[in-house]
């Protein structure tokens, strides 16, 4: 979680001279008392520099819900290297690093897959990260999500590629519009083993023996570019982005890439 | 080729069974969890999984599997083909005399492979030895038998320390049926060569297997300040180099000394110069890497040295004219001669002491006295002080004044000696020139109690003795020097004194007639063990007509503190063996060998399945894992010996470039150190060597600076010492010439290399200076050398902790600190003494509390004033 506002400090800063003013709580405007408006709302030190009575106006605008989720399946808790993090470990940072960066905003934010929980707030992120800490499924639950809302998942999406276009289905149905991101460690991108291995999932998915691995490289960047392509695909038919993430990167970059999306409203489908 | 275990060579049979095995068995797969297997499961169909292992490496595995088989069968691959030669048993003569024992393991070796080549050709082998055996058997043929028999006699055979005996071969070898002769020879000649010769080659072909050369025979005879090694060889046509160690009764090897021995040439001689004391001890010469009876010259008494006290009256020691001149060149040789006062010279053990001219009374008398009683031998030279003032420590009475002969008042002429008598001059030759124009007389009837060892030819006594308890005492009836006779002057007068000093350390001389039973003889290899059952003594006086035999093996004879040694070099001239008529010579290098293929075939085949596991470790794609990790931990490993000098304090030196004066440097602060460690609570690690401008100096308290006459110093070196200086540096730089004598040019070169230093005002280093009593209380600072005067700053610096950055000496410290592995001085101090080590030492201590304390040492002086401040 540290590690998460860390992140979200830097995104913030680099983000901030693009920033439009005045989103939260900060001034937006001084405007004359009208009648309905609560005495209480007057501001008197403005109105004592003139004969009216002033209001001072915030800016207010009904907070924005940010649903994410991140895979929970098992094959998320693998590294291929001491050096690098879990998949499960970055996708985590980059979840709570995007809600610290909305709660930051004023937005607030929702976790698929627990029900009737909204979290807003800057002390939000510490029960964001517990609440996602006991995320266990490999596709987003079926969930009644607010309307016009966005929606971003973080997954290696390795597993059922119908079950993943069946789950955004249901998102875009809802008018969620929002992104997938993929995290995928190097080694599944680079397969770099040789010789003779046999190769074993992490979900029981079976064990594939191959004899040299060297020469299936290629075979197997094209099967992933075809998942990939796949996913794309999805994304694109439900309005939403997608976006690839390898865990030797720094988080920085995908969580930049990730807000700046966010900000800025996806091509409307 | 042949195989020594055939029915072996069956498994390989098994082999074809082992490649199904192996065929049907691929290598094990590497497991890997990887979560993206479902793409993986996608390609299945694209790449087939091959089943069978690579069929070279079937083939590497199936052939280290025969190989291990093929090792297992023994095959042996028989240098020699060739025929035995002739019909009958083969003859095996075997030379096991003295000359044997160098290189007998080749001797045994050639002999084996003749064994080998008779035990496949089965037949039988006849063995003959040619030198007696110890109980002093005649030398005898074995009847012929087995080879295999054979090589147990062989493997108990070992070589004689005396001569072989070809004349007694010569019988038992009527006895062998003829048949093929091979004859592993010493080549050196012994009695009836020729005979034997002509015997062996009408018993059938002969092959005469001889080492290239032949042994060498060591004696050795005792020179003017040492021991000369002679060395001889039969004539050869190569030099030879060879070294004599010379070995203590403790058995300490000193040396080596080297030998040569040109072409052509017979002998060598090397002089085995070594200091008296070790000389004293020595037990024998040996020749090294050469073991063998004729490789050891034993050394007996009369190879030792004694100890000779001398004294005389007034002026002894005026050249020429001192009572003492004479004596003194007769017996230095031979003999270590003392000279001072009787107390100090009877404070140590002595063998003999001359007195010339000196009347001996009260304590002194006394003294001698006593000391002849427990066997010193005391030999007196008359003279006009003994004369006027005979003593009691005479072996005869003195008759009041002296006899002059051939003066110019007198009749008479100088009187000749006349032949020795019986006594220890017996057998000198008498030159006539000798004469004798002055001496003193004994009373006749005291003469008759004496030994009258030497007489005039008028038949005056010259040399009487007398035994007073264990010891005895010796008077020449004429001075020691020229004045009363010629005597000094001739060269008997030496072999007489030497004669007195091989008589003297209260050893008797060998009566002619004693019986020198065996104590200690060598054997054939050249070391010293209870003598052989049939050796037998001799009699003294006959030890010249001793023949090296079974009798009379080499080694030391008689009591033990009598020995007698009796050399195999002193006996036998060494001549080249008479050649076999139509004899094949072969060395023994050469002489055929069985080459065993086994052990070869079984390591290739390991070597085999060290490439298959790596070649398993490639497939398996693990190979580059494996040696990455390999190669991380060896650069770990060596990683870690590099260490930063900033961890200890060590004492730096500088690289002079020769390498002597760096040795020194070393040893020197490693003995300082040691002296350190011990006695103070600093803890110096190892030295450092630097090189100033090229190392890092900032990590060294004090820096010894060796300046030597060639010293030079870069640029760069002297901006590097400048900053070291500046930060609080201390440079001790030592032209080790000890004020200039020692070192010629030291100085001119601290003058040329200092140029560019920046070295403040200096001043005489005195008692007063801090670094005078920085540890221990100094008044001088001596290093091997005394005396030179230590600079150093003039003006105290207060930047610096009135630390002076340079202090410069001539007194060699690092030569005086400088200590072997146990802790022994390596050099001399001069002008000496245990003390001027200590305060080398000292100045050493005072010097590193200096460098790592500055001027603590000088503000304890005003401790008292701050104290009493304190208190009010």
């Amino acid at each position: 979680m540290v590690a998460a506002e860390r992140v979200a400090a830097t995104v913030a800063q680099g983000v901030h001279g693009r920033r439009r003013v005045g989103v939260g709580d900060s001034f937006w405007q001084y405007r004359p008392f009208v009648e309905g408006d609560a005495a209480s709302r007057i501001d008197w030190r403005r109105s004592a520099r003139s004969d009216r009575a002033y209001v001072r106006d915030m800016e207010w605008e009904a907070a924005q819900t940010v649903c994410l989720w991140r895979d929970g399946s098992a094959s998320m808790d693998w590294r291929s290297g001491k050096g690098l993090p879990e998949k499960r470990e970055r996708a985590e940072l980059l979840l709570l690093a995007v809600a610290s960066l909305l709660f930051r905003a004023g937005e607030q934010v929702r976790l698929i897959g627990v029900p009737g929980r909204v979290f807003r707030g800057r002390g939000a992120t510490r029960p964001l990260a517990e609440s996602v800490a006991v995320l266990r499924e490999g596709v987003p639950a079926p969930a009644s999500l607010p309307g016009w809302s966005r929606a971003v998942l973080f997954s290696d999406f390795l597993g059922d590629l119908e079950a993943v276009r069946a789950a955004v289905g249901r998102l875009a149905s809802q008018h969620v519009r929002g992104h997938l991101v993929q995290v995928l460690d190097p080694a599944e991108i680079a397969l770099p083993y040789a010789g003779r291995v046999r190769f074993l999932g992490l979900e029981h998915e079976g064990a594939a023996l191959i004899s040299r691995v060297e020469a299936a490289r290629g075979a197997y960047r094209a099967a992933l570019a075809e998942r990939q392509a796949a996913l794309r695909e999805i994304a694109a038919r439900a309005g939403f982005g997608f976006l690839l993430h390898v865990t030797d990167a720094p988080p920085e970059g995908a969580l930049l890439a990730l807000y700046s999306a966010l900000a800025h409203p996806v091509a409307a489908a | 080729m042949i195989f020594t275990a055939p029915l072996l060579l069956l498994a390989l049979l098994a082999l074809p069974a082992l490649y199904f095995l192996l065929r049907a068995t691929p290598p094990a797969p590497l497991t890997q969890r990887f979560p993206a297997v479902s793409l993986l499961l996608g390609l299945k169909r694209t790449e087939e999984t091959p089943a069978r292992t690579p069929w070279w490496l079937l083939l590497l595995r199936l052939v280290a599997a025969g190989l291990i088989v093929i090792g297992l069968a023994g095959p042996v691959l028989t240098a020699s083909r060739a025929p035995l030669g002739a019909a009958g048993p083969v003859l095996l003569v075997v030379d096991n005399g003295w000359a044997a024992g160098p290189g007998w393991a080749a001797r045994m070796a050639a002999a084996e492979g003749v064994l080998g080549r008779a035990e496949r050709g089965r037949r039988a082998v006849a063995l003959l030895t040619t030198a007696p055996g110890p109980a002093g058997e005649a030398p005898s043929a074995q009847a012929p038998r087995a080879a295999g028999l054979v090589r147990s006699m062989l493997a108990a055979l070992r070589p004689m320390p005396w001569p072989t005996d070809r004349h007694a071969a010569l019988a038992a070898l009527s006895k062998v049926p003829e048949g093929p002769v091979f004859y592993v020879a010493d080549g050196v000649a012994g009695a009836d060569d020729r005979g034997f010769a002509q015997a062996l080659a009408s018993h059938g072909p002969v092959t005469i297997l001889a080492p290239a050369a032949p042994a060498p025979l060591l004696s050795v005879r005792a020179a003017p300040g040492g021991l000369v090694a002679r060395v001889r060889v039969p004539a050869s046509r190569v030099g030879r180099q060879m070294q004599v160690l010379a070995e203590t009764g403790d058995g300490t090897l000193i040396g080596p000394t080297a030998v040569s021995i040109a072409p052509g040439a017979r002998e060598g001689e090397a002089n085995v110069a070594l200091p008296q004391e070790l000389r004293n001890q020595l037990s024998a010469l040996r020749l090294a890497g050469l073991p063998g009876a004729g490789s050891v010259a034993l050394l007996d008494e009369s190879a030792r040295r004694r100890p000779v006290g001398m004294m005389g009256g007034g002026g002894a020691d005026a050249p020429l004219l001192g009572s003492l001149y004479y004596v003194e060149r007769a017996l230095a040789p031979t003999a270590e001669l003392r000279h001072g006062t009787i107390g100090a010279l009877l404070a140590r053990p002595l063998s003999m002491l001359v007195l010339a001219d000196r009347p001996l009374a009260g304590p002194e008398a006394a003294r001698v006295g006593a000391w002849v009683e427990q066997g010193g031998l005391l030999v007196r030279f008359a003279g006009p002080a003994l004369a006027a003032a005979p003593d009691g420590l005479l072996p005869v009475r003195l008759l009041e004044g002296d006899r002059a002969l051939g003066g110019a008042m007198s009749w008479s002429r100088p009187v000749a000696l006349a032949p020795f008598p019986r006594g220890p001059f017996a057998g000198l030759p008498v030159p006539a020139e000798v004469t004798v124009s002055r001496q003193v007389l004994a009373d006749p009837a005291s003469v008759a109690a004496a030994e009258v060892w030497a007489r005039l030819r008028d038949g005056t006594p010259l040399v009487t003795a007398a035994r007073r308890g264990r010891g005895e005492i010796v008077l020449f009836s004429v001075t020691a020097n020229a004045d009363w006779s010629n005597l000094p002057l001739s060269g008997l007068f030496v072999s007489m004194l030497d004669r007195l000093v091989s008589r003297s350390a209260g050893i008797e001389a060998v009566s002619p007639s004693q019986r020198m039973a065996p104590a200690q003889v060598l054997d054939g290899e050249g070391v010293l063990g209870e003598p052989n059952p049939a050796a037998v003594g001799f009699i003294a006086g006959a030890i010249g007509q001793v023949a090296i035999s079974p009798l009379h093996p080499p080694g030391f004879y008689g009591p033990a503190h009598d020995r007698v040694a009796l050399n195999l070099g002193d006996r036998i001239v060494p001549a080249a063996m008479e050649a076999v008529p139509g004899a094949v010579v072969e060395g023994l290098a050469q002489a055929p060998r069985d080459v065993r293929l086994g052990p070869a075939a079984v390591a290739l085949a390991v070597a085999l399945l060290l490439g298959d596991f790596l070649a398993t470790l490639g497939i398996a794609g693990l190979l580059r894992p494996v040696a990455v990790s390999l190669l991380l931990l060896a650069a770990a490993g060596g990683a870690r010996a590099e260490e930063s000098p900033a961890l200890a304090t060590h004492i730096a030196y500088v690289l002079t470039g020769d390498p002597e004066v760096d040795r020194i440097s070393k040893l020197g602060l490693e003995g300082l150190g040691d002296y350190v460690n011990d006695r103070t609570a600093a803890v110096l690690a190892a030295p450092a060597p630097v090189v100033p401008g090229r190392d890092d100096l900032s990590f060294y308290p004090l820096l010894y600076w060796p300046v030597t006459a060639n010293a030079t110093l870069s640029p760069s070196g002297v901006a590097a010492l400048n900053d070291y200086m500046r930060h609080g540096g201390v440079i001790l730089i030592d032209t080790e010439s000890g004020g200039g004598s020692f070192a010629p040019g030291a100085d001119a070169a601290l003058k040329r290399v200092s140029e560019g230093l920046q070295i403040p005002a200096l001043a005489p280093l005195t008692g007063q200076h801090v670094l005078a009593h920085a540890f221990y209380l100094l008044s001088d600072f001596p290093g091997r050398y005394d005396g030179a005067t230590v600079w150093i700053a003039k003006d105290q610096d207060r930047s610096n902790d009135d630390v002076s950055p340079v202090i410069i000496g001539s007194n060699d410290w690092a030569a005086a600190w400088a200590e072997d592995e146990d802790g022994r001085p390596l050099f001399a101090t001069i002008p000496g003494g245990q003390r001027q080590r200590v305060l080398a030492f000292r100045f050493g201590v005072n010097l590193v509390m200096y460098a790592l304390t500055g001027n603590y040492k000088g503000d304890q002086v005003h401790v008292p004033a701050i104290l009493e401040r304190l208190g009010q």
